[in-house]
């Protein structure tokens, strides 16, 4: 028994003792510095997970508690000379209750608010996979780990792994062999650029791939092709239209095999072409590639396409047969052909010229997250801005990302996989009626956020009630307060607002910790310096 | 011969008439840029030292230089003024030689689209990148001052700010009449409220504050006088006073929402703190350590122009509440001001060390003055953290978020708790008292521009090469040299 004693003593002597307050005080700043500098480079989120949310920092924490705490202890009972002591310490052990509360039950979040809908959903900052069963109508949120690195989950949800999360991760971009494939489901990789950007494009015509065939990027649209059809592209006949078979490459332009052109009463454009069987095949290029029927629905089923070029001479359309390009040149009226096989090709729009990185007709792209840590440049992320989460169903395994939703099948039903943000739904809803801003006079800078919302609550009898929420004037309801954190554009001159929303329920203390940490030390200078003077 | 003789007449017709335009540019003259009015003398005086880099362009007054860049069709010899262009590879790109400094204005102007794509191309945040966004925001507002868009002026006809183009459609009158009758109308309605930025910036207030300090140390220095010095002290003060209100009166907020505003503040709350230290413990050198400390603030706010901007602009809307700038901001400036006023007493005795053995008991004295300066630092920044949590958690909705600035805030109280703690332990000596309360002052100077400088330009900026940091890089050099000699020292003493 004495030697527990002993050793109680001895243990409370250390914790107790100025040393060991300096050696935690000191790793605690340490840490600090370390974690201001990481989310200097990486952000405030993998800064948060990496450091101050992390278990050591915690530790510390409690050390530090526990230091203060002892300290105090040891000098009990109460002295007359260290009654500015007490109360510092006291409130410093009340800051970190109440911190203690804020990190267990505190709610932090954000609503997003478009003009006249009511909303009620709150987003919370933690992951979350959502996967619904579409056949027997089941959902389930599986909540992922804060985690600031790649983590290896072992979660089975009704024969679903759940396998890998990836906090934070960037798209890398593999290419597949496979000596099967078909000589028109070639892919290609392409840089275009002028003097003032620069963009690298990924195109695909194997369906194993994760790239489409046919990209925007801005007023420009390429469609990529198969090689195959460049030269009957270029071929020219009065109709502007070429017609190929899916199956076998064969492309052939209407006038070559003496199609009938028309056009209906109504003046719509159509192409018979026979089918060998004396079946007449229907075409509208004007309206889409597949054929129609004689219910005038379309036959998915038909090997046969048509394409019509005159859709594509009024605006910016870049055709890419694997290593060549065609473009329509309205000052000469024509189509021009070029290849990427030797040279970087010039394009007519705005001195954009367009170069062939890679181009494969055996192997396939496809996009794989892979981990990152998040860069941050001038207060923003600008890399690993993305989480994914790695699945496996049978035998087979996949990757989503907070970007791409992924939609599986068991072989009963459809599977929807979702990364997304937790919600909680309030009781109550909250509508905005007007987002205003204000800007400083003559310039665009805003000078003031504000918006105006009305509340209805079921629960109460008060009806809608209305509120004006800006910077440094939030709104206060239900134990959560509304803060004007954000705005997004949804229209010229139109915006949708987005409020942080929060629940602290270790506030209470920590302002009591607060006051009584300043009380007490200017208490104990006093009683120093009347000591001091004393003696003096 | 008659050729000549009208064609110099002309020339001198035309001076004449040159000269008086740019007459009726007065100093006076109400302008509403940057998203606030302010007088044509101060909009002229901060456009000309941005563009050129200089305080003045051909030794004329700036007012003229701004008028002949607005009239800029009358005077096409100002198309050639030379625009600063500071960056090596800036420099490269516009085609400039490396040894110069400078490129007229109309041929930067032709350059605006490359500096623009160069701008585009460059992915992550280098000093090149951000050298290249000011030369731009350079040729753009030379450009907007030649089609006069920066400037609005007070339309007598309509009440409100139109561009120069827009005021001569209006009326028949000729420019210098409209330009004199609009500041008597924009008097009359609005009041000459404005005008008082002008005073303030003509009276060079801080310049005088300098020098009432410099003479104040000199003579508590050499004439052993307390009594002179803090006379001195006082007047000083009473000039930053009315430096300070009459930027509070202009900005219409609390003097502590930039760099430069906060170095002013700090300069003059240490010189206010160790007077007020002074009246518990006469010891000359608090008032020494006051003195120093303030020169050497209103010294960066004369010459670290690159670093500190003095022009007033509007705040941001996060910042826009009197009650908590004033209260949240003031209390941590002035928490710096005493830690600086316990870093200038540090060092002092540290020099003192190093010049002439200081005995045990001396420098045990001086620990303890040190540490009365940190006393009150302490409890300041204590405070000034608390109410910006308050202010965080009444604005944002959270009192504490792990924010670099709120963050390094709390290192810097950390740091000075661990020296308070320490004497309490046989580890901190005298001696490594005085060494860590002289060095402590770094994790201020982090806190206060070493996260604005370093911290706030990321991985990928390689900040260090920049004004600001170089300023910190090179103080916390010196101080670590200091530091480094006066531990070898004692312990060749030991």
């Amino acid at each position: 028994m004495n030697k527990i004693i002993e050793l109680y003593l001895y243990i409370e002597g250390i914790l107790s003792s100025a040393k060991f307050a300096v050696v935690i005080i000191t790793l605690f700043a340490i840490a600090l510095v370390y974690g201001t500098f990481q989310e200097s480079y990486h952000g405030a989120v993998f800064a948060g997970r990496l450091v101050y949310k992390s278990w050591w920092f915690m530790g510390i924490e409690a050390l530090m508690f526990l230091s203060i705490f002892m300290a105090t202890m040891v000098r009990l009972p109460v002295k007359k000379r260290l009654y500015g002591f007490y109360v510092i310490h006291a409130g410093l052990l009340t800051i970190f209750i109440g911190s203690f509360f804020t990190y267990v039950n505190g709610v932090d979040g954000s609503i997003q608010l478009l003009p006249n809908t009511p909303a009620k959903k709150l987003v919370i900052n933690e992951d979350v996979l959502r996967i619904d069963f579409m056949g027997d109508n089941k959902s389930f949120k599986v909540p992922l780990p804060k985690t600031a690195f790649a983590k290896d989950l072992d979660i089975d949800v009704n024969g679903i792994q759940i396998n890998t999360f990836l906090p934070s991760a960037e798209l890398k971009t593999t290419w597949i062999e496979d000596p099967m494939m078909s000589t028109s489901q070639h892919s290609g990789h392409f840089q275009i650029f002028n003097d003032m950007v620069s963009q690298e494009v990924i195109l695909s015509l194997s369906d194993k791939s994760d790239f489409k065939s046919m990209q925007k990027m801005g007023p420009l649209t390429l469609h990529y092709m198969p090689f195959l059809l460049k030269d009957c592209f270029l071929k020219k006949d009065p109709s502007g239209y070429i017609i190929w078979n899916l199956t076998n490459g064969e492309c052939f332009t209407p006038k070559e095999k003496s199609l009938i052109v028309d056009k209906t009463d109504k003046g719509t454009n159509f192409v018979l072409l026979e089918d060998g069987k004396g079946k007449y095949i229907k075409f509208f290029p004007d309206f889409s590639p597949v054929p129609v029927l004689d219910d005038l629905s379309k036959d998915m089923n038909s090997p046969y396409r048509v394409l019509s070029k005159n859709l594509f001479k009024d605006k910016p359309n870049l055709f890419i047969f694997g290593e060549d390009i065609v473009y329509y040149k309205k000052r000469k009226k024509d189509w021009i052909g070029l290849s990427l096989k030797d040279d970087i090709a010039k394009l007519p729009w705005m001195s954009f010229k367009l170069r062939l990185i890679k181009h494969s007709n055996d192997s396939f792209p496809v996009e794989t997250p892979s981990y990152i840590r998040p860069i941050q440049d001038s207060g923003e992320i600008v890399k690993g801005d993305l989480k994914a989460v790695q699945v496996t169903l049978g035998n087979n395994t996949y990757w989503l990302n907070s970007n791409a939703p992924l939609a599986l099948s068991n072989g009963k039903s459809e599977i929807r996989l979702m990364l997304t943000a937790k919600e909680i739904k309030l009781p109550y809803q909250l509508t905005l009626n007007k987002f205003k801003m204000n800007k400083n006079p003559g310039t665009n800078n805003p000078a003031s956020y504000e918006s105006f919302v009305q509340l209805l609550d079921g629960r109460s009898t008060d009806g809608v009630t209305k509120h004006h929420v800006y910077m440094n004037n939030p709104l206060k309801y239900d134990d959560f307060t509304f803060y004007q954190a954000s705005y997004f554009p949804i229209g010229p001159e139109q915006y949708g607002s987005v409020l942080s929303v929060n629940y602290d329920p270790g506030r209470f203390l920590k302002y009591l910790g607060c006051f009584l940490t300043v009380f007490g030390s200017i208490w104990h200078y006093i009683i120093n310096r009347k000591r001091k003077k004393a003696t003096a | 011969m008659k050729k000549t003789i009208l064609g110099l007449f002309f020339v001198i017709f035309s001076l004449q008439t040159s000269a008086n335009i740019c007459d009726s540019f007065k100093e006076e003259l109400p302008l509403q840029a940057g998203g606030r009015v302010k007088p044509l003398f101060v909009l002229a005086k901060e456009s000309v030292k941005f563009l050129t880099g200089k305080s003045k362009y051909n030794n004329e007054p700036q007012v003229v230089t701004f008028c002949k860049l607005t009239l800029i069709d009358q005077y096409p010899e100002y198309k050639n003024i030379p625009l600063l262009v500071e960056h090596i590879e800036s420099k490269e790109l516009v085609g400039l030689p490396i040894d110069e400094k400078f490129m007229s204005a109309d041929k930067l102007l032709l350059k605006k689209d490359l500096i623009r794509s160069e701008i585009m191309k460059q992915k992550q945040s280098t000093p090149f990148k951000k050298d290249l966004n000011k030369l731009y925001s350079r040729v753009d507002t030379y450009e907007k001052i030649i089609t006069k868009k920066t400037q609005m002026f007070f339309s007598t006809e309509t009440k409100t700010w139109v561009s120069l183009n827009e005021i001569s459609s209006l009326t028949n009158e000729t420019l210098p009449t409209v330009l004199k009758n609009n500041m008597k109308d924009y008097i009359e309605s609005e009041g000459d409220h404005y005008l008082l930025e002008l005073t303030y910036v003509k009276s060079h207030v801080y310049s005088w504050a300098l020098l009432l300090c410099i003479i104040g140390i000199i003579l508590t220095v050499l004439l052993k006088s307390m009594k002179l010095g803090i006379s001195f002290a006082l007047a000083t003060i009473f000039l930053e006073i009315a430096g300070m209100t009459m930027r509070i009166l202009v900005s219409g907020r609390a003097p502590v929402t930039n760099m430069y505003e906060t170095v002013m503040f700090s300069g003059f709350g240490a010189l206010v703190i160790s007077l007020g230290i002074l009246y518990i413990r006469r010891d000359k050198v608090f008032l020494l350590a006051g003195f120093g400390y303030n020169i050497l603030c209103l010294f960066m706010m004369m010459f670290a122009n690159n670093m500190l901007s003095s022009s007033i602009s509007p705040l941001v809307p996060v910042l826009r509440d009197n009650f908590w700038l004033s209260t949240h901001v003031t209390t941590i400036i002035l928490s710096y001001a005493a830690l600086a006023l316990s870093w200038m007493v540090a060092n002092i005795t540290i020099f003192k060390m190093l010049a002439k053995k200081l005995t045990k008991k001396e420098y045990r004295y001086y620990q303890d003055l040190t540490y009365t300066c940190i006393k009150v630092g302490i409890v300041l920044l204590a405070i000034g953290i608390i109410l910006g949590g308050v202010w965080a958690d009444y604005s944002w909705g959270r009192f504490w978020g792990w924010d670099p600035k709120e963050t390094w805030s709390l290192i810097v109280l950390l740091f000075y708790i661990i020296i308070v703690h320490g004497r309490y332990t046989s580890w901190l000596t005298t001696h490594r008292f005085i060494l860590m309360s002289a060095g402590g002052f770094m994790t201020v100077m982090m806190a206060w521009f070493g996260v604005n400088y370093i911290l706030a330009s990321g991985l990928h900026s390689y900040g260090f090469s920049e004004g600001g940091a170089i300023f910190l890089g090179t103080f916390f050099a010196i101080q670590t040299v200091i530091l480094i000699i006066a531990y070898k020292q004692r312990h060749k003493e030991i």
